[in-house]
């Protein structure tokens, strides 16, 4: 499993997608700083193709005041969670 | 395991140094060794010694001089990046007779090479972008 980090909002990047085309089917996406913002309810649509494979930074939550918002079906972690997931993974690939 | 992180944003204008501060962090937390963080590209800003951001502020380059002294996480910064930005030691300000320098221990300006040696060494190497 390879990690994914996105931390551009798809509102105002396109890197996002060029982040789902390298996903291979096991692989996970974390979206972090400004890349919560996909994790809106309005952007799900985007991400159709990871279901359980999407997650979403806690701490970058919480500084935009997402915490609610957040989409069901997104698995929120935090910074400690992240690290695990580093571990887990055989390499992190960052999309910024 | 081994980690290494690379920053490749400026302090202010992007989030990732304090992102990298804060993985940084966690990865020693959870008894893992950082073996060191590589600044490039305008990640370079983050060794200049002379910041002076408000004190109720997080101050960026305290917090990585932290990270050095007490867990021996090495500073490396790309010279070639810190050059042209004006991020110079105290050896290379001499060397383009410059007064005053921007960069002193525990940053070091070291060279790309560096940064594939921590890629091949280390078990994981973690990019925060900008």
């Amino acid at each position: 499993m390879i990690l994914h980090t996105l931390n551009r909002s798809p509102l105002e990047s396109t890197v996002y997608r060029q982040a789902l085309r390298a996903l291979a089917e096991d692989d996970k996406l974390l979206l972090i700083e400004d890349g919560v913002l996909g994790a809106l309810p309005a952007q799900q649509a985007l991400w159709s193709s990871l279901p359980g494979r999407l997650l979403a930074l806690a701490e970058d939550l919480e500084a935009r005041g997402l915490s609610e918002h957040c989409a069901t079906g997104i698995e929120v972690i935090d910074v400690d969670g992240f690290v695990r997931l580093t571990e887990e993974a055989d390499k992190v690939v960052s999309w910024y | 395991m081994r980690y290494a992180i690379l920053l490749l944003g400026a302090p202010y204008s992007h989030q990732a140094a304090h992102s990298a501060l804060r993985f940084a962090r966690a990865v020693i937390a959870r008894g893992h060794h950082l073996e060191a963080v590589f600044f490039y590209r305008d990640g370079v800003h983050n060794a200049a010694r002379l910041a002076s951001p408000p004190q109720d502020e997080p101050h960026l380059v305290d917090g990585w001089t932290t990270l050095n002294q007490e867990h021996g996480v090495r500073l490396e910064v790309c010279i070639a990046a810190a050059l042209r930005r004006g991020i110079v030691d105290a050896d290379e300000a001499a060397r383009h007779g410059k007064q005053g320098h921007s960069v002193q221990a525990p940053f070091e300006l070291t060279g790309l090479g560096q940064l594939v040696d921590l890629g091949l060494e280390c078990d994981r190497l973690v990019t925060f972008g900008a």
